[in-house]
């Protein structure tokens, strides 16, 4: 790591600017619970004026590494080094528990193991009763009661899109990274991200040895774990001949295009100037070259914080958008939605204030679809929605445009 | 920072306030642990000290409550913010009881017909400058902290900021306050009434208190209708000289621009190191300035304004109707702040306010003290006012830090020689209390403390600021 964070605390001028764009503290309005705050307890734990303790892990954990605080910080604090290192410093101390600990070192990187556990969990999830347009009361995996979660697929997406589809002279041969929550729960998405590249013209190879990106790893601070993923992922995409890899997951380009240049050092960064967001994607390479007829619903646009805060991408999914729909813009659109991993867990009640706004606003656009670039926050919308029994259906925005795709008749590539 | 170490009188005494506090505002509200105390230790000077007990409260009687028992135990007590100022105002220097008002927030009542507002002390500025400008509304006084600042503190502190020429600071604008003493009592000075004129003027006296006499748990602000229109105009010159000119001659020719801003040469190397904006390396400083008003009072005076730049000697000028070229052109001024951080860690922000006549001379007088270049200085703010913001950078060398704090010494006493004050707009904290003596006489001194006697015998509220003793 370049940067120290015993060092990068100290650049925090105490200014309080991280109150005005903090989705927890606009909130809690509660000072342990944004970076100014988490930062001097940085502090205080470097001078060990302070130990790990389990209010110090809440306070940690309450923050939703959007790193919104970053982009507005006037003295230029590099807050991921310190909260990452808090994070660290919480499983270091207080140790990872059992459960995600299994998982991490043991299961995520193991394909097999992974494939087999959710299996056996979708097997079961057969059994749950009371389930409301695919959603369901628990995942079986989380035991939040009260949520509706979605079903995990009978055929992960890797499986299913083992085989490329060979074109007869691409413009591009593309690597999709699918993440987890793609691969197991939300395969449509990358059956729509294939489908879509293919209609472009631009072969889509889906690396059959990819694992998990490694952020709900880091995110619990075992950063081991998470770097043994970045290993082997890197191994797994560095053998194939790639003119660029797309991802659906915001969180996951954040991980793969961002982190892994910490986790892996510079050598990277070639391969990582070469990861998209598929909409930034489309946007860059594929501009006006694809011809579509806008489905007539109305879509709104969410836009995921590792999108918009953290690669500053905001134009690109809403010029999709337009050409595909009939788009519509929502208040407060770059709003945290409240999802994301244990932040949820450990702050429910945060997590659905977020939330309640966030359905609050799509409300008032009058859209018919919510769509967004990130399947973490299509489950926490779409939890929203079927919580009120709502009519308004949450998509990624890569299945809009497949849709306008279809409707505009543009032919599915020609295979070799 | 050191943790608390107390003799065990004094822990036995702690763990009865505890009890005590727990059992009149809740447990839920009253926080304790060492976790929560340092992220109450704090404000925007980078001063720390640990409080002992942080209280959130969330109605006027849990303050009261609070006050009450500080009061009886003889504990320091402080109210705090969002924990923004620059002089030290919210940092608990002898321990004690801190409340943190953000927690209550609410707009009480936004009465349009009459032009007021009435609202708790940890409403946000900017969340009430937007909240009224649905209703054709303006609240004025705009700090640069605005969006993250609490009323309450901008009416302890009585802030300034940006408008102050055309619309004045937030003294301006407060028509009444709640406030509940140090034994507990609630009092309501002034009227929900424009004018109000019965006995002595309790709140004035009360805004820029920095919390030594008391802690507003309601204020009332007074509003004025939102502009139309507003209107920038970014003027370039060769010489600082000139730009101060052209400030003179807009204002002499009757016209009060909402915003009347200045950056100097070395501010602009700074702005212009950091972010590579375009402006040419012969501009040595710069004029920013918003006309606000209605389309037709614009169109009147913003020619005036640009003759004024043009008369003065300016390179260029350039004028920004749309927000979205203002804000191209504010960039810059926003970019002040980071910019400055780039080129020395450290950093002490002087608020010193002469007479506008004076401007040229303190100028001079701080490029004197200066001479040698040994550190630097940039300033910039509000020439309107004649407030300037001096800022002394320096680096992590012990050396540098003794030289800033002379060269603030003799740059303090300049400014009260010409007939200025030390603080326009960011109060004394414990920062500047050393320089109240300088600008305030021994008599007025003593009256003051007198009030502070009067209010505060126990001298329980936020002790160490304002005075030095």
């Amino acid at each position: 790591m370049t940067t120290d964070w015993k060092t990068e605390v100290d650049k925090c001028s105490k200014c309080g600017k991280c109150h005005t764009v903090c989705p927890v503290f606009l909130e809690t309005g509660d000072e342990s619970m944004v970076s100014r705050g988490r930062i001097s307890l940085a502090e205080a734990l470097r001078d060990k004026q302070i130990v790990y303790t389990d209010k110090l892990r809440d306070y940690v954990y309450s923050c939703k590494k959007c790193m919104r605080c970053r982009t507005v910080c006037p003295s230029g604090v590099d807050y991921e080094v310190i909260i990452s290192a808090m994070l660290r410093g919480v499983a270091e101390n207080m140790g990872v528990p059992l459960f995600p600990r299994i998982i991490f070192r043991y299961i995520l990187p193991r394909r097999i193991l992974f494939d087999i556990m959710l299996r056996v969990g979708s097997k079961i999830q057969r059994f749950i009763p009371g389930k409301k347009r695919g959603q369901m009361r628990h995942l079986p995996l989380l035991f939040m009661g009260k949520r509706w979660m979605p079903t995990l697929a009978k055929k992960s997406a890797l499986k299913k899109l083992r085989k490329t589809k060979k074109l007869k002279n691409p413009r591009m041969r593309v690597g999709l990274f699918t993440g987890c929550l793609i691969n197991y729960i939300y395969v449509d998405i990358a059956e729509a991200v294939v489908d879509v590249l293919n209609r472009m013209n631009i072969e889509v190879v889906v690396p059959q040895h990819q694992l998990c990106c490694g952020t709900p790893s880091s995110s619990m601070g075992d950063h081991k774990s998470s770097k043994k993923l970045a290993d082997l992922n890197r191994e797994v995409f560095e053998s194939h001949k790639l003119d660029a890899i797309v991802t659906a997951c915001a969180t996951c380009t954040k991980t793969i295009k961002m982190d892994y240049l910490r986790t892996l050092g510079p050598s990277w960064q070639p391969m990582s100037d070469k990861i998209y967001d598929i909409s930034e994607f489309i946007d860059k390479y594929c501009g006006d070259e694809y011809k579509t007829k806008p489905v007539d619903e109305k879509v709104t646009y969410h836009d995921p914080c590792h999108l918009l805060w953290v690669r500053g991408i905001s134009d690109e999914p809403r010029n999709v958008l337009k050409k595909s729909s009939n788009f519509v813009e929502m208040d407060q659109a770059g709003a945290c939605c409240g999802g994301g991993g244990i932040f949820t867990i450990i702050h429910y009640d945060l997590t659905l204030k977020m939330l309640e706004r966030k359905v609050a606003s799509i409300e008032r656009s009058g859209a018919d679809t919510v769509a967004t670039n990130c399947p973490g926050c299509v489950m926490q919308i779409a939890d929203g929605f079927a919580g009120k029994d709502s009519k308004i259906k949450t998509t990624h925005s890569i299945q809009i445009l497949q849709k306008a795709l279809v409707n505009g008749g543009v032919n599915k590539g020609d295979e070799e | 920072m050191k943790l608390f170490q107390k003799t065990k009188t004094e822990d036995s005494k702690h763990q009865r306030v505890l009890r005590e506090l727990i059992k009149v505002v809740g447990r839920e509200k009253v926080l304790s642990a060492i976790e929560d105390r340092i992220c109450y230790s704090y404000d925007g000077t980078k001063q720390k000290a640990l409080p002992d007990i942080v209280v959130r409260p969330d109605c006027t009687s849990d303050v009261s409550n609070t006050l009450k028992i500080a009061n009886e135990y003889e504990i320091p007590i402080y109210a705090r913010g969002a924990g923004t100022g620059l002089t030290g105002g919210a940092v608990p220097l002898m321990g004690g009881i801190i409340f943190d008002l953000k927690s209550m927030n609410r707009i009480i009542e936004i009465c349009p017909g009459d032009f007021v507002a009435t609202v708790e002390p940890g409403v946000v500025t900017k969340d009430l400058q937007d909240e009224i400008a649905k209703f054709d509304l303006f609240y004025p006084p705009d700090p640069s902290s605005a969006a993250f600042s609490t009323i309450g503190g901008n009416v302890a502190e009585c802030a300034g900021g940006i408008t102050g020429l055309k619309y004045g600071v937030t003294r301006d604008y407060i028509l009444a306050l709640e406030i509940v003493l140090p034994d507990g009592s609630v009092i309501n000075t002034g009227r929900k009434t424009l004018r109000s004129v019965t006995g002595y003027d309790l709140t004035r006296l009360f805004i820029g208190s920095e919390g030594t006499l008391g802690v507003f748990t309601k204020i009332t602000l007074k509003l004025i209708p939102k502009p139309k229109k507003i209107e920038t105009l970014a003027a370039y010159f060769s010489d600082r000289d000139d730009a101060i000119d052209a400030a003179d001659l807009i204002i002499d020719n009757n016209i009060l621009p909402r915003t009347l801003e200045f950056m100097d040469k070395m501010t602009i190397n700074a702005v212009r190191g950091y972010t590579g904006t375009d402006i040419g390396e012969d501009v040595e400083a710069l004029l920013l300035i918003d006309l606000d008003g209605t389309e037709e009072s614009i169109s009147h005076e913003m020619p005036v304004v640009e003759n004024a730049c043009k008369e003065s000697k300016a390179l260029a000028t350039k004028v920004a109707g749309t927000s979205k070229e203002r804000e191209t052109i504010w960039a810059a001024r926003r970019s002040i702040s980071p910019a400055l951080y780039n080129i020395a860690p450290h950093k002490i922000n002087e608020d010193i306010c002469v007479p506008r006549s004076k401007i040229k001379e303190i100028l001079q007088k701080v490029d004197q003290i200066n001479e040698h270049r040994t550190i630097y200085i940039s300033n910039f703010g509000h020439i309107g006012d004649g407030n300037i913001h001096v800022n002394i950078m320096y680096n992590d060398d012990p050396d540098q830090a003794e030289l800033a704090e002379s060269i603030v010494n003799k740059i303090m006493r300049e400014v009260v020689a010409v007939g200025g004050t030390i603080s326009g707009e960011h109060g004394i904290g414990n920062k500047k209390s050393q320089f109240m003596e300088l600008e305030i006489s021994p008599k007025e001194l003593a009256i003051m403390k007198s009030f502070k006697n009067y209010f505060d015998p126990k001298e329980i509220m936020n002790p160490g600021k304002m005075f030095l003793s």
